[in-house]
This record gives structure tokens, C-alpha cells and sequence, in this order.
């Protein structure tokens, strides 16, 4: 018959098309730890070339990032992916090492009253520019790019993305090309830690804002060409990879290194992936899971404390649960955890108990401060003394109304934070507190006032989130100010936490306190109270983690600018 | 003819309209972009008083709605907080065709995000369908003209799993055997994440290789039910009396498949593929989130959970004029192939 | 038997004495030649069992008990299914998250039927400019992709609706707002095929007389027409619910689905796949009740839709 030819033919068609579609000959080769090629887009490399490659073998170090930056100036910068690059690409005035100190990067000493940087009563303050520094094609740094920048952080068309603080200078001048005078309106203890991160190039910028009226439609936020790190932008492709490549002009020297390679994955499973492929030579904060893999293919997990910490916030306004306005209470609820379990069990013991909310800078922890035991008979003696006991036998203490002890506890969607939540309602259960756990998006939770945020209106009890102190590394902190309670009037504040007179008095002292000595001092007592009150429940520290390949060579990271060191970085 | 098209085009303005004003009170109401503006920190309450008013996020949402539509450029906005409008808006509005700036990415024109995920978006589509419909139409073919045979019993079983499976378990599925497994089992092994190998650049053999899983992962869901479809019509077009006299004639067997029976069976195809092309442009936003593909499906999932409302809007109204209109034109072409249906 | 005279005559007789078969059983008959979606059926009653059976043979609080030194454990004899990522058992997670998921699609489809036949019936029925507005509302909603508008609509209620007790259980508040999504996200397609058969049968003579008796507006459309339109509503809703089902799974997926520790099947995946070979039993065994459920369904689903439609037959 003449149609029995078809059904074999359609046959071996399907089953060699399913079969190729599922099997691929020739893979591309991952490329292989020790050497290096350049990125060509033109022609594909299947192989890297031999071992006697020719004698200008590039240094290419490749980095993974879990989240791509939505921009690079560094005026609109938001996220911590964004920021950790200014080191390579930009400058700040100070930078910060590996202890988290200050030292000067584009000054020629940190201003203080000892120098006279810093003038008596606080109000002014004066920099020293370096004589050597130059932007990447070689035109000078300048006092009027200091200027500049502060101009355009202040001018309203560019929407930056904060304007903290220069919101408190009352001007800033350039008597010459070398001294930038910065004056204040008043005196301002935190100023050493948040000015100058990062600068703009008047002679890039300037005639971009006088023909748009704004930068923010700027062709160089996105491709800053024109910078004065040691490194420079050469490429970014939207959703796959970024490219630095060494400033010739560096006025510090050579970096060791002559390209950065920037690659964008989208979740922590790809990053260990790449990572223990031998694919990159760092990463960012591995899943703690994926620690024991990573180690057994050679990469080593540096840990650099960074001021974050993971805590608990406590809401004690007045529509909070009864129970949490207790101090009581909250301090049964700080012996009923048992921290360092949760530590070891879900971050394989590789943090620590954080205790205050200033562990990051240790001098500014005093040394009485005693540490929250896990004492779960001394946390339920505390309930009882509060008023709260198991009336009828189900397990929640009740007050002599009848009202249960259920507290309400909200944080945003990351795992190991729904894991802790877990954890902790299973803890608290066993003191006689019961845990409703909530879990939103970032910006729902943190949404506003007005919005009927969560946090904003006090539905939540208590808050689980990472953060540090306002300025670090310098202690100011402003969310516990009583002026930032969100209300109809002032419906962006953001304490979603409670007034305590005395601590908003400190805080306020502490503000304007130009004597270190003296001011530790005040900082010390902000920090007694707050421990004692367990106004904020420390969980445990939350460092940045680095992934370091077996290739890298003196790499130091630092708190603060992570990469401040990293023209020295080398592969060998 | 073309009065229907003109008909159907005006009908088309305002449910498109009707769409804008839905998707945008969604939008507007789902979350703060400028909660998260602080980083890791909370974004300070200056800021934050002064980024709604500077992004326009402080008026009431008609006005919002309102710009987004016809822009600001023919009022003034109040940009420095005193309270008094004086600078004149710059925004053109989505009907003069500006599609706003993103808020996350700030001062990026939508349009200009939009178009750089695009391609990738259409190349990864495009392919799966192709291989889609030539596939569907092979097996669905095959399967009616043996049907009830084992080969038929098998497809149609394995056509009903892959149907009933979620599209992001074939791909966990998939990663596992051919990515994971073929590596530890020293096999040549496919990659898994993105587009191209950033070291070797994005050459076409590169993208293909990165292709074949996020397509299968696509393709097996969807061949599987089409396939089922394609079968149905083709028995429902073989039973039909013009085939038995056509067999009756002595036709040979592969004129009256291909001419006859194939073509009657494909029409109800046409409407189907012409519906899914303009979701085409949405993109697969799971696969594309499993395998790190840099499409429109990925660029939706990390605005909305942003709430960044310009780019979100931009991608949802694309889609929503790409469905109108390829809606016109298949029918337009179901019209044209199918001499019995006129469109007054 | 022999084709003799008397058997014959034998055979016709008991034509006349055995009456004929009512619809229903006639509908149940060539359900039950679909030999798949008998299977279907009992597959379907198997789930059923192995999630509110299994609850009482594991309590809900074993379920939800966390016991980080026990994470990531592999099948074993004190747990078949393996540990989650806190120690939790997931034999009782699936049997406990398969509660959830079926009752999720089950009242999805529930609220998609109701809005569908709703509008349908209300379009087609009264037609003129109700008709019109509520088809291009229908056709507005229809535009966008489904996904896209449930993504969408996820973010806007997330947070909104606090948990609830019901039967004995704690619900997270996100299950209410999926069930509400899904079911408001996929009515349009019945709405359209319940106004087509409105818009017919509304002309028929039956109706015709129905009115000039003066029987009122509802009860011709509860009593007359509705039944008659019957069959694609069931089959809609029939593979509504595997739908339903597998699109839970998806947002869940995205993580926009029902929030923890309640458990469904979908949001057991979710994160799964950073496991993916560290970590195996964390998704297969979700995903392949996943994939049985909804196989079952669109067995019983095809097997209906055969049934009830002689038109589709094909022999």
C-alpha cells in the first residue's frame, strides 16, 4: 500500500526530534580555573588557549551578583549591589579598612578639632583635597566638583534618592581648588561617616544638567564613563553582566588586576553553582546551606562584620498588644529564645549572638551590659509577675480579663526569616505566648502611614528585620525619635516602635555632641536603657559574607566600602 | 471587509481603556516603591515626603492616572514642597506615545528597559512556538490517523502528563537529568542559567545551546495539549463525508491528507496560535525565572515585586494591544482561509 | 447462543421489557467506557483519602512542628518523605497541604462558576446593552494574560485579610485571597460559552411558552434554561479545578501564593529548587501528587466531556 511508507517516516521524525531536542553534542566547556581569556563577542571560544599564551595574558577577576544594580550614580544608588561598587569605579572623601576605620582617600587628613579641620563650635568644617587626584581621562579632581555634587543633591529636579545629609549644611564653598568649606547650620556629630560617598564630575555632569534642567535622565548614570576609582565602566549588558577595566590614570598607581567581570544570576543556587564550577572568583552572601559545598571546592567564607544585625523590634505604642508594652514581658520574651540554638541549627554556628544594637562598633557597647540568658523558668516567673497565667489549660497565658497572650510577629519573605519565625513560635509556645506570624513583600510592610502600612500602623507586635545604626559607623540612630512616631500629621515617620522620653532626650544630646569623649558616654546610656527595656531583641550578627576562589590574592574587605583595597587584589 | 476591520478597531479603544484603568488601580495600590528606596535600611521619612512628591506618587490617583495618560506637560507640579506649582511637568503621556520612566531605575526611559529585553523575550517564544505547532501537528496528525493503536494509547497518555504538569516541574525536572545529572555522570551536560556564557560572548551558537532546555521545559506542556486538539479535529475532519468520496474517488491517501483533511483541520490551529503569539511578549515568566532567562517574563516578576508601576504598565499594555490585534488579524485570516464565514 | 428462531424472538421481547435507559445512566455509561477516566476517578478518590484520611493518623500540630537539628533529612524510616528545611516532616506537610490545595481548587472553581454563569447568564438572557457592556468587560479581563493579572492582583491583596479558624484548623489569610484570585481571574471563558447558550436557547419555543404562561424571569432561567446548559458547565468546572490547582502551584512558586506555615502543595515548592540536587525529596514528592491530582482531574474532565456531548464521539 502506498501511504505504510508515511507512519515509519512521521515515526522516526517525532522520536529523533524529541531526542534532539533533549540531548545536545557538544557542550560548551565551563572555562577552567587557571587561565584567563578575554570576553570576545565576536567569535566563540570553545577552549581556552594553551598554557604558552602569548605574554599579555589578561587579569580577569569575575564576580557574581545575586541582584542587578538599577543604576550606577552614585546619587540614586539604593542597593547595597550598587553601592559596594563605588570602590572600584568612584571615590568617596574617606573610606573605611578592614577594622572599619576611617582613613582619607581624597583628602590629605580627616578634619578634626585637633587640626582644626573641624572649627570649635562644630559649625564648620574644612577639607583638604590631595594634589594628585584626577579623574579617569585625566582632568583634575577639584574642590568645585565637591560643589557640584552637594548642588546636586540638593536641587529638587533630580530626585536623588536621599539627601542625607546634606540636608543639614547650610552651605558648602570652594575658596580654592584645594579646600572644600563645608558649614552647618548645626553642629553635627555624625558628619565624619555619610558626607562625600562618592563624587560627581562637574565637567561630565554639569552641561547635562544646564541643557536637561536635571541629571536623571543622565547617559552616564547608567554608563559612567568618566570616574575616579581604580578602576573604569567599560560595559553593562542589561540582565547579564558588567565590565570594569583598569584607569590608566589612577593617580594611587597600577592595580594589579586589569579587568572586573560582573555577572548577574538571579537566585543563590546559580551563584554556588558558578562558584563551585570554578565559573567566578567571588560571591556574596552564600545560602548557609551551600557553605560546607563551597568549602570542599576550595573557596574560603571571609567574614566581615558590616553593623548589620538581625533583631526583633518591639512595638510598645499605645495599640500594641498589652503584653508587649510590658517591660516585663518583653524580657521574658528575650530569656524564652534560645539564640544561639537558632544560630547553630539554621546558620551552622557561624554568627554570633548579637546583644546591642550597637555591636558593630564595639566602643560604643559598654561593658556592663549582661547578655539575655536562655532561661526559660525565669522567663515564665516573669509572665506570672505580669499578670499573665494559663487560666483554662490550653497552653496561652491569659491576663484576668481573659485576653490571650497572642502576639503578632511580621517580616518580610526571606527563608531563613520564615524558618526563625517557625523556630520562635515553637520556643515562645513553650512559656505560654502564642505567635501569629506574618510574612509580606519588602515594600508592603515598609508601606506607608497612609497606606495603611503594617509596620506603619501598629498592626504588628513585634518586627523582624536587619538593619544598623543610621550613620554607621557612627552611632547616631533616629528611628526611636518620639518626632518620628507616623501620625495623620506626620504620616512618613518611621518609628514603628514607641516614645520613651529619656532615650528621645539622648538621642537628641548625642546628636549634637562634637566631644567623642562625651558622647560615647551619652551613647553608652542610650544603650543601657534600650538593653534593659529590650526596646530592640538582638537575634544574632548579620556580617557580609564573601565567597573568595582559590585564584584571589591579597583580598582584605572592609565593613563599610568593601573593596577599598581592591587595587591591590591579584590572581595568581 | 475593511469596514469590519475599522469596526473592530474602534470597539477596540475602549476596552483598552477599560484595561489601562484596572491594571493601573492594581498597580497603584500594591505596595510603595518608595518603602525600599533606603537599601537595606528604612528609607528615611524626608526622603521620602520628598521622592512622592518628585515622582508624582502624592497626587490622587485619578491625577496619576490622568498624567500617565496625557502627561504633565501642560500643567505645573510643585517640585520643591513649597506648595506652589512651578515647574512645568516634562512627561508626554502614554497616549502620545511616552511610556513614562521607571521609578526604580530612576530616570530610564519604560520604553528603552522594555526593548532591551524584547529580543531575547521574542527569539526564546518564537522558537517555542515554531517547534510547537510543528510538532503538535505531526503528532496530532499521526495519532488520528492511528488511533486506538499502542503508538496512539502512548501519546495520548504522555500527552495527558505533560498537560497535567506544572510547567516549572518539567524544568526542575529537566535541570536535574540533563543539567545536574548528565554532569555528575560525566556526560556532555547543558547549561543552565541565562542566555549566552559571558566569556564567550553571546554568539548565536551559544544562545541556541542555552535554548534547548528552557524550550523543551515550554514546548512538552503545550505540544501535549494541542497535539490532543489537532487530533480531535483531524478525526472530526475525517469522518466527514467530502473525505469519503474523495477515498471513494481513488484519490491517492497523501492527497487527501494534506490536501484536504490537513487543511480543514488546521483552522481552528490558525485561531489558537494566533491568540498565543501576542502572549508571546509577556514571555514565559516562570521559565524564564528558573533559567535566568533576560526576558520580559523576568523583567515583569522583578518590577512588580517592586512596585514600579511605569514599567509594569508599559509591559501590560503592550501585551493588551498585541492581543487586540492579533485577535483582529486571526480572524481576519480565519475569514480568508474559510470561504463559508463573511463578516458583514 | 444460536441464532435460532426462538432467540431471536426471545432477544426482541426483551427489547420491549427492559426500558430504556434514563439520561443520567446513559451519561454514566459511555463515562465508564473511557477506560482512563474511570481510573481518573479512582485516583481522585485515593487523594481524597491520603489527605483527610491522613489527618488522623498525623495531627496538624506534627505537621507545623519544627526541629532545626532535623533539617534536610532524606527519606527514612521515621520520616518516608524527608525533612524540610526546619526539621519539618513532609509526609504530614503533603497530607496536610493536599487539604489545602484541593480545597482551593475546589472553592476557586466555586467562585469562577458562580461570577461565570452569572454574567453569561445575565448577557444572554437580556441581551441589548447589558449584554454589550458585560462582554467587553469580559473581553477587557480576557485580554490579559492570566498570570500576569493574578501576579497583579496577589501584590494588592497581600497582607490585607488575617487568618482564620475553620473545621478545626488555622488558615493563613492568603488562602482566602487565592481562592478569591484565581476564581476572579478565569470566569471569562464560561461566561462567554453561558451566554452562547443563552442567546440560543432563549428563542426556543419551550420559553416561549414558559412566558406567555407567565412564569417570572428567574424561574425560567433557574428551572428551564440552566439545565439545559448544564453539561459544559460541569465540564468546565471539572477541569476548572486541575486548572486552579496547577495555578496555585505556580504563584506559589513565584511566592506570591499562600504565605507559611500553612502548607500547600504548590508552596512547597517554592524555594525548592535551590535544593534541587542537595536536596531532592523537597519537591519531588509535592510535584508528583501535583501532577496526579491534576492528571486525574483532566481524565475525568475528557471522560465527562465525552459523555456528555454525543457530538464528540468519533468510532
Amino acid at each position: 500500500m502506498r501511504r505504510t511508507w508515511l507512519y515509519p517516516v512521521l515515526t522516526v521524525i517525532v522520536v529523533t526530534a524529541v531526542l534532539l531536542t533533549s540531548c545536545q553534542p557538544t557542550p560548551a566547556p565551563t572555562s577552567p580555573p587557571k587561565a584567563t581569556e578575554p570576553p570576545s563577542k565576536a567569535t566563540p571560544i570553545p577552549t581556552s588557549p594553551p598554557p604558552t599564551a602569548p605574554p599579555a595574558e589578561r587579569k580577569i577577576m569575575t564576580i557574581i551578583f545575586t541582584q542587578e544594580p538599577a543604576t550606577l550614580n552614585t546619587v540614586y544608588s539604593s542597593m547595597w549591589f550598587e553601592s559596594i561598587l563605588h570602590q572600584i569605579w568612584s571615590c568617596w572623601a574617606l573610606e573605611y579598612d578592614d577594622q572599619n576605620e576611617a582613613f582619607p582617600r581624597l583628602v590629605t587628613e580627616i578634619p578634626s578639632t585637633e587640626n582644626g579641620g573641624v572649627s570649635e563650635d562644630g559649625l564648620t568644617i574644612t577639607l583638604h583635597l590631595r594634589d594628585d587626584i584626577v579623574w579617569s581621562d585625566g582632568t583634575p579632581i577639584t574642590a568645585e566638583d565637591f560643589v557640584f555634587t552637594y548642588q546636586m543633591y540638593m536641587d529638587p529636579a533630580n530626585a536623588v534618592a536621599s539627601q542625607y545629609p546634606y540636608d543639614h549644611l547650610e552651605s558648602v564653598e570652594a575658596p580654592d581648588e584645594r579646600t572644600v568649606v563645608m558649614r552647618f547650620k548645626e553642629p553635627f556629630a555624625p558628619w565624619e561617616a555619610w558626607f562625600w560617598r562618592g563624587l560627581l564630575p562637574k565637567h561630565v555632569l554639569e552641561p547635562v544638567f544646564e541643557a536637561n534642567g536635571s541629571i536623571i535622565e543622565a547617559e552616564w548614570n547608567l554608563a559612567p564613563t568618566v570616574g575616579c576609582g581604580p578602576f573604569v565602566f567599560a560595559e553593562w549588558e542589561s540582565g547579564s553582566f558588567m565590565r570594569f577595566v583598569k584607569n590608566e590614570n589612577y593617580w594611587l598607581g597600577e592595580p594589579k588586576l586589569d579587568e572586573i567581570f560582573i555577572r548577574f544570576v538571579p537566585d543563590d543556587a546559580s551563584q554556588t553553582a558558578a562558584l563551585v564550577a570554578g565559573d567566578a572568583d567571588l560571591g556574596t552572601f552564600p545560602p548557609l546551606s551551600d557553605v560546607p559545598a563551597l568549602q570542599d571546592a576550595g573557596l574560603k567564607i571571609i567574614v566581615q562584620p558590616s553593623g548589620y544585625q538581625e533583631g526583633w523590634f518591639f512595638n510598645f505604642r499605645e495599640m500594641a498588644h498589652p503584653a508587649v508594652q510590658d517591660v516585663r514581658v518583653r524580657q521574658a520574651i528575650a530569656m524564652a529564645l534560645d539564640r544561639q540554638a537558632i544560630i547553630n541549627d539554621l546558620l551552622l554556628g557561624l554568627t554570633t549572638v548579637a546583644e546591642t544594637y550597637w555591636d558593630g562598633t564595639p566602643v560604643y557597647v559598654p561593658d556592663d551590659i549582661e547578655p539575655w540568658p536562655y532561661d526559660t523558668e525565669r522567663a515564665k516567673q516573669l509572665l506570672e509577675e505580669a499578670g499573665w497565667t494559663d487560666t483554662d489549660g490550653d497552653g496561652i497565658r491569659e491576663d484576668a480579663n481573659g485576653n490571650k497572650l497572642t502576639l503578632v510577629h511580621g517580616t518580610t519573605t526571606r527563608e531563613i526569616r520564615q524558618d526563625i519565625q517557625a523556630v520562635a513560635q515553637q520556643q515562645l509556645k513553650e512559656v505560654g505566648i502564642d505567635l501569629q506570624i506574618f510574612n509580606y513583600d519588602a515594600d508592603i510592610l515598609f508601606e506607608s502611614y497612609s497606606n495603611k502600612g503594617p509596620a506603619a500602623i501598629g498592626d504588628l507586635d513585634i518586627m523582624e528585620w536587619s538593619d544598623l545604626p543610621t550613620g554607621f559607623p557612627d552611632p547616631d540612630t533616629d528611628y526611636w525619635l518620639c518626632g518620628q512616631i507616623p501620625s495623620d500629621e506626620n504620616p512618613w515617620g518611621y518609628n514603628y516602635f514607641g516614645c520613651d522620653e529619656e532615650l528621645d532626650a539622648l538621642f537628641g544630646q548625642q546628636l549634637t555632641t562634637i566631644d567623642a569623649e562625651e558622647r560615647t558616654a551619652i551613647v553608652h546610656e542610650i544603650n543601657r536603657r534600650m538593653h534593659d527595656q529590650v526596646y530592640w531583641l538582638g537575634l544574632y550578627s548579620d556580617p557580609d559574607y564573601w565567597v573568595v576562589g582559590p585564584r584571589l590574592a591579597n583580598v582584605k574587605f572592609s565593613g563599610v566600602t568593601p573593596f577599598y583595597s581592591i587595587m591591590e587584589w591579584d590572581l595568581q | 471587509m475593511t469596514q469590519y476591520i475599522i469596526r473592530r478597531l474602534l470597539q477596540a479603544i475602549p476596552l483598552l481603556f477599560v484595561i489601562s484603568l484596572i491594571l493601573f488601580v492594581l498597580m497603584r495600590n500594591a505596595g510603595d516603591p518608595l518603602a525600599t528606596m533606603g537599601g537595606r535600611h528604612l528609607t528615611r521619612p524626608d526622603d521620602r515626603a520628598r521622592l512622592s512628591r518628585q515622582l508624582g506618587l502624592d497626587k490622587p490617583i485619578y491625577m496619576q492616572y490622568l498624567y500617565w495618560l496625557i502627561g504633565n506637560d501642560w500643567t505645573k507640579m510643585d517640585v520643591d514642597g513649597d506648595g506652589i506649582p512651578e515647574t512645568p511637568g516634562t512627561r508626554r503621556g502614554i497616549l502620545r506615545g511616552e511610556f513614562g520612566t521607571s521609578l526604580i531605575t530612576r530616570g530610564k526611559p519604560v520604553l528603552k528597559i522594555i526593548w532591551e529585553r524584547l529580543p531575547n523575550t521574542l527569539i526564546l517564544m518564537i522558537t517555542a512556538e515554531a517547534i510547537i505547532v510543528v510538532f503538535s501537528v505531526v503528532i496530532g496528525v499521526y495519532s488520528a490517523l492511528r488511533q486506538y493503536s499502542l503508538m496512539d494509547h502512548m501519546v495520548t497518555t504522555v500527552s495527558f502528563v505533560g498537560y497535567s504538569m506544572p510547567i516549572f516541574f518539567i524544568a526542575l525536572v529537566s535541570m536535574y537529568i540533563f543539567a545536574v545529572n548528565f554532569k555528575k555522570w560525566g556526560l556532555p551536560y547543558l547549561p543552565t542559567v541565562g542566555m549566552f556564557d559571558p566569556q564567550t560572548g553571546k554568539t548565536s551558537a551559544q544562545v541556541a545551546l542555552h535554548m534547548v532546555l528552557p524550550v523543551f521545559s515550554m514546548s512538552f506542556t503545550s505540544i501535549a495539549g494541542y497535539s490532543r486538539f489537532v487530533r480531535a479535529t483531524m478525526l472530526e475532519v475525517m469522518s466527514e463525508d467530502y473525505i469519503r468520496t474523495a477515498r471513494a474517488k481513488g484519490l491517492p491517501n497523501y492527497m487527501i491528507l494534506f490536501i484536504h483533511a490537513l487543511k480543514n483541520a488546521s483552522l481552528p490551529l490558525v485561531t489558537i496560535v494566533g491568540l498565543d503569539i501576542p502572549m508571546l511578549l509577556g514571555g514565559a515568566v516562570v521559565t524564564e525565572r528558573i533559567f535566568a532567562w533576560p526576558g520580559m517574563g523576568r523583567l515583569f516578576l522583578d518590577h512588580v515585586s517592586r512596585a514600579d508601576t511605569p514599567v509594569v504598565m508599559g509591559i501590560l499594555m503592550l501585551i493588551s494591544v498585541a492581543v487586540v490585534v492579533f485577535q483582529l488579524i486571526t480572524d481576519i485570516t480565519y475569514a480568508w482561509l474559510d470561504p463559508r464565514i463573511r463578516y458583514t | 447462543m444460536e441464532t435460532t428462531v426462538e432467540n431471536v424472538a426471545a432477544n426482541v421481547l426483551d427489547e420491549f421489557e427492559i426500558p430504556p435507559l434514563s439520561p443520567r445512566e446513559l451519561v454514566w455509561r459511555r463515562f465508564r467506557r473511557h477506560k482512563m477516566a474511570v481510573a481518573g476517578i479512582f485516583i481522585i478518590i485515593f487523594l481524597i483519602l491520603y489527605s483527610v484520611g491522613g489527618a488522623f493518623f498525623l495531627s496538624e500540630s506534627y505537621a507545623n512542628h519544627t526541629d532545626t537539628s532535623k533539617r534536610l533529612q532524606p527519606p527514612s524510616a521515621e520520616h518516608p518523605f524527608g525533612t524540610d528545611t526546619v526539621g519539618r516532616d513532609i509526609l504530614a506537610r503533603t497530607i496536610y497541604g493536599g487539604q489545602i490545595s484541593l480545597l482551593i481548587g475546589l472553592f476557586a472553581v466555586a467562585v469562577e462558576t458562580i461570577v461565570g454563569v452569572l454574567i453569561g447568564a445575565i448577557a444572554g438572557y437580556r441581551g441589548g446593552l447589558t449584554d454589550s457592556i458585560l462582554m467587553r468587560f469580559t473581553e477587557a479581563m480576557f485580554n490579559i494574560p492570566q498570570l500576569f493579572l493574578l501576579l497583579v492582583m496577589a501584590k494588592f491583596f497581600a497582607g490585607k485579610i488575617p487568618t482564620i479558624q475553620l473545621l478545626g484548623r488555622t488558615f493563613s489569610g492568603s488562602v482566602i485571597v487565592i481562592i478569591f484570585i484565581l476564581g476572579l481571574t478565569s470566569w471569562m471563558y464560561l461566561a462567554r460559552i453561558v451566554r452562547a447558550d443563552f442567546l440560543s436557547l432563549k428563542e426556543r419555543e419551550f420559553i416561549l411558552a414558559a412566558r406567555t404562561i407567565g412564569t417570572s424571569n428567574l424561574e425560567i432561567i433557574v428551572q428551564h434554561i440552566l439545565p439545559n446548559s448544564m453539561a459544559p458547565i460541569i465540564v468546565s468546572a471539572t477541569l476548572g479545578v486541575a486548572s486552579a490547582i496547577l495555578v496555585e502551584a505556580y504563584i506559589s512558586f513565584l511566592g506570591l501564593g499562600v504565605q507559611p506555615p500553612t502548607a500547600t502543595w504548590g508552596n512547597m515548592l517554592d524555594g525548592a529548587y535551590n535544593y534541587i540536587d542537595s536536596a531532592p525529596w523537597l519537591w519531588i514528592f509535592p510535584g508528583i501528587l501535583i501532577v496526579l491530582t491534576v492528571l486525574a482531574i483532566n481524565f475525568v474532565g475528557d471522560g465527562l466531556r465525552d459523555a456528555l456531548d454525543p457530538r464528540t464521539l468519533t468510532e
